[in-house]
């Protein structure tokens, strides 16, 4: 039954992975280019939540209520994706492959240390997913087996956030000019769809999906500490992408929950200190046998 | 116009008074006495730097108030604080003292982080005046890095830290003896940060079981970790009577969460000497509450509370770790002074020599709680208290002195 829990605890944890995954995915496909940026733009967004609701002070013990504070981490989130597409992507040479990447790691590092000065590094209590609502929610089924009320939460949100996700994509214009650029770049521009803007819309979008992932990851935790999670959870969602197939949002959800599910069972087998390393070698396993991911496109000539 | 003269002829007056007493200001120092921080101002823990940083900067302004450094010549020095950053990254840290050695530099305090501490300690001189070992002759007096025993490792580093053994031995001791229905133990350990590790497994552990506690297991996780469920779930399932947490405030705010959402129940919650800080409260106020805590520092005496006003100036907090800074500037004063340090430019390499020696010569000194007795290898022995977690302030528990 420990494993049955470990899997269940893993599988709901893993949405938030999986909401970092569509994001680097999403930019990728679009793209064809990783904002190393991402989740440090995301946790940014929780900060701002965070400072908003203290100088705002209207009510409870951090001046809003959670769920303002969860949207107001997602527009925050939206904007600081919209920054970091202009600083470096609008206006880094398209040619230099490397001149983007790098631009976003310089940017990963920078937000990192900006929240750190402003913070002092000290860790942020931040409102828990339904404080407010219920206390310490938990479905308890036996003594050995329970589930998390806030991690169930979590993990719906994670779910509506994807379906709207999908609505957009496949069932909006902006949605079908993504999709157009994410397959053929020059064609969508000679159908006279703007790249840039929707390159922009894109990363934006991206940015509002990691805003709440950074406010439900704060959440679930109930405390921010930008500078110790925000490298760990950058790789975690980079590992997702390849996993679950670069491009690919069905593939990130997928490969999200997975890597969750993954690391908690060795966690429960093997101890913390070894987790981490089978995790790893699943990307190698699928680096070695299956490089496209579990969804992505296998590699042609274009 | 006799006013308008009066008034002419008392500002005129004011005004060469004001520059006699500024004059009379500059010359009060003679010489500058430069003393060197350095720790973690960037970076995850960077409030161990500020809050250094700041203690320093009180305690030198303290010094200063009261006449400075009496130098070797009778002379009169003033304390000049320079802080270097060393992100808390070993290589940083060797650099940054390097290039404090190579400057005006008498002593140096720091380093924050036990993980720059050790590697750091290595390139000094092993052994005073061993002509084969070219290490650093350079004095380093630390405050914060509390892994245990490090100071050995050179006859140039000292540390004012508390001794982390002795703390908890007692601690597990007086809870035996408060509660004597405690039977049992379950520990739970940073396994990724130098000194949590070291305090769970030579330390907890250890005086937990010497106290006559049996130790049920322990959870484990690491320091960037966001997620406890599987830990707090074996913690839970033991059913301890006590829980000692080995870990910083981050971990150990998030673990604390889970343990509240899981309903984990204990008797006793001990937790780590460093956790005793205001990371803590702004991170788990709440969750935190009861936490037992041994610590090196509370606002209980005079001079603590002087302390703890001075650094606040400087927007620091004083605690177990900036404390010791502010200890360590008034030791250095009474060592310099005992010593006769010159302060001069051609006297650097000898006035480090002096405040070498005069470290290790110390037997005892006054620190902000107590009698501080310090030992051959460098190392000290502090008062403590056990505080606990009460709203928004630590409160003093027990006092064992008493």
């Amino acid at each position: 039954m420990d494993y049955v829990q470990a899997i269940v605890d893993g599988l709901l944890f893993g949405a938030v992975y999986a909401l970092i995954g569509i994001g680097f995915t999403l930019i990728f496909g679009v793209m064809n280019k990783i904002n190393m940026a991402y989740a440090a733009a995301s946790f940014a967004g929780a900060y701002v939540s965070l400072g908003i609701a203290q100088v705002v002070g209207l009510s409870g013990d951090f001046g809003l209520p959670p769920f303002v504070m969860f949207l107001v981490s997602a527009v925050a989130g939206g904007v600081f994706a919209y920054i970091v597409y202009l600083i470096c992507f609008r206006f880094t040479p398209d040619h230099y492959e490397l001149a983007s990447l790098m631009a976003t790691i310089g940017t990963l590092l920078m937000v990192d240390e900006m929240v750190v000065q402003a913070t002092n590094g000290e860790p942020q209590n931040y409102p828990e997913v339904l404080q407010g609502i219920f206390d310490n929610p938990m479905l308890e089924f036996s003594e050995e087996f329970a589930i998390r009320g806030d991690l169930l939460t979590l993990f719906i949100v994670a779910v509506i956030a994807t379906l709207g996700l999908l609505w957009v994509l496949f069932r909006t214009k902006l949605g079908l000019a993504t999709r157009a650029v994410a397959q053929q770049r020059m064609a969508a521009q000679l159908c006279g769809i703007r790249v840039d803007r929707t390159n922009a819309t894109t990363f934006v979008i991206a940015g509002v999906l990691g805003g709440l992932a950074g406010a439900m990851i704060g959440a679930v935790v109930g405390t921010l500490l930008q500078s110790l999670v925000v490298i760990p959870l950058t790789i975690k969602g980079l590992i997702v992408t390849v996993i679950g197939g670069l491009g690919s949002i069905p593939g990130a959800i997928v490969g999200g929950l997975m890597v969750g599910a993954f690391e908690n069972v060795f966690l429960a087998i093997r101890g913390v200190t070894e987790r981490d390393m089978y995790v790893m070698l699943l990307l190698f396993v699928f680096l070695a046998f299956r490089p496209q991911g579990l969804f992505g496109r296998v590699a042609v000539r274009d | 116009m006799i006013v308008k003269r009066f008034y002419l002829f008392a500002g005129a007056a004011a005004v060469a008074l004001t520059g006699v007493s500024g004059t009379a200001l500059a010359q009060k120092f003679d010489r500058e006495v430069h003393i060197a921080g350095f720790g973690a101002k960037s970076g995850v823990v960077r409030s161990f730097g500020v809050n250094t940083e700041g203690m320093m900067r009180a305690a030198a302004d303290k010094i200063n108030a009261g006449g400075g450094i009496k130098l070797g010549d009778g002379k009169m020095g003033k304390v000049v604080v320079t802080f270097y950053d060393d992100r808390c990254r070993a290589e940083e840290g060797i650099s940054v003292i390097r290039r404090i050695a190579s400057g005006k530099f008498v002593v140096a305090v720091g380093p924050t982080c036990s993980n720059v501490a050790e590697p750091l300690f290595g390139i000094l001189q092993k052994t005073v005046d061993d002509k084969s070992d070219s290490g650093l002759q350079f004095p380093i007096f630390t405050d914060t890095a509390i892994k245990g025993g490090l100071a050995k490792i050179s006859a140039w580093a000292f540390r004012n830290v508390p001794n982390e053994t002795e703390m908890y031995k007692n601690l597990f001791a007086w809870v035996k003896k408060k509660w004597p229905n405690l039977k049992t133990v379950y520990g739970g350990v940073e396994e990724d940060f130098a000194h949590s590790r070291f305090t769970w497994y030579k330390v907890m552990d250890k005086q937990a079981k010497a106290a006559g506690f049996k130790v049920l297991g322990r959870a484990k996780w690491l320091l960037a970790d966001t997620n406890f469920t599987t830990q707090v779930r074996a913690m839970k399932k033991a059913k301890a009577d006590i829980i000692s947490i080995s870990s910083h405030p981050f971990t150990l705010c998030g673990l604390l969460k889970e343990m509240r959402r899981q309903r984990v129940k204990y008797k006793v919650l001990i937790g780590l000497t460093s956790s005793s800080s205001m990371e803590t409260l702004q991170g788990c106020a709440r969750q935190a509450k009861g936490i037992i805590i041994p610590t090196s520092f509370a606002p209980v005496t005079a001079a603590a509370k002087e302390a703890s006003a001075g650094g606040a100036k400087y927007k620091a907090s004083a605690d177990l770790h900036s404390a010791a800074a502010w200890e360590n500037m008034m030791v250095l004063k009474q060592v310099m002074e005992s010593k006769g340090v010159m302060a001069k430019a051609g006297t650097i390499q000898a006035d480090r020599r002096k405040i070498r020696d005069g470290l290790a010569a110390l037997k005892n000194t006054q620190g902000l709680i107590g009698s501080i007795k310090r030992h051959k290898s460098g190392e000290a022995t502090k008062p403590f208290v056990y505080v606990h977690a009460q709203g928004k302030e630590w409160k003093i528990l027990h006092d064992p002195n008493k």
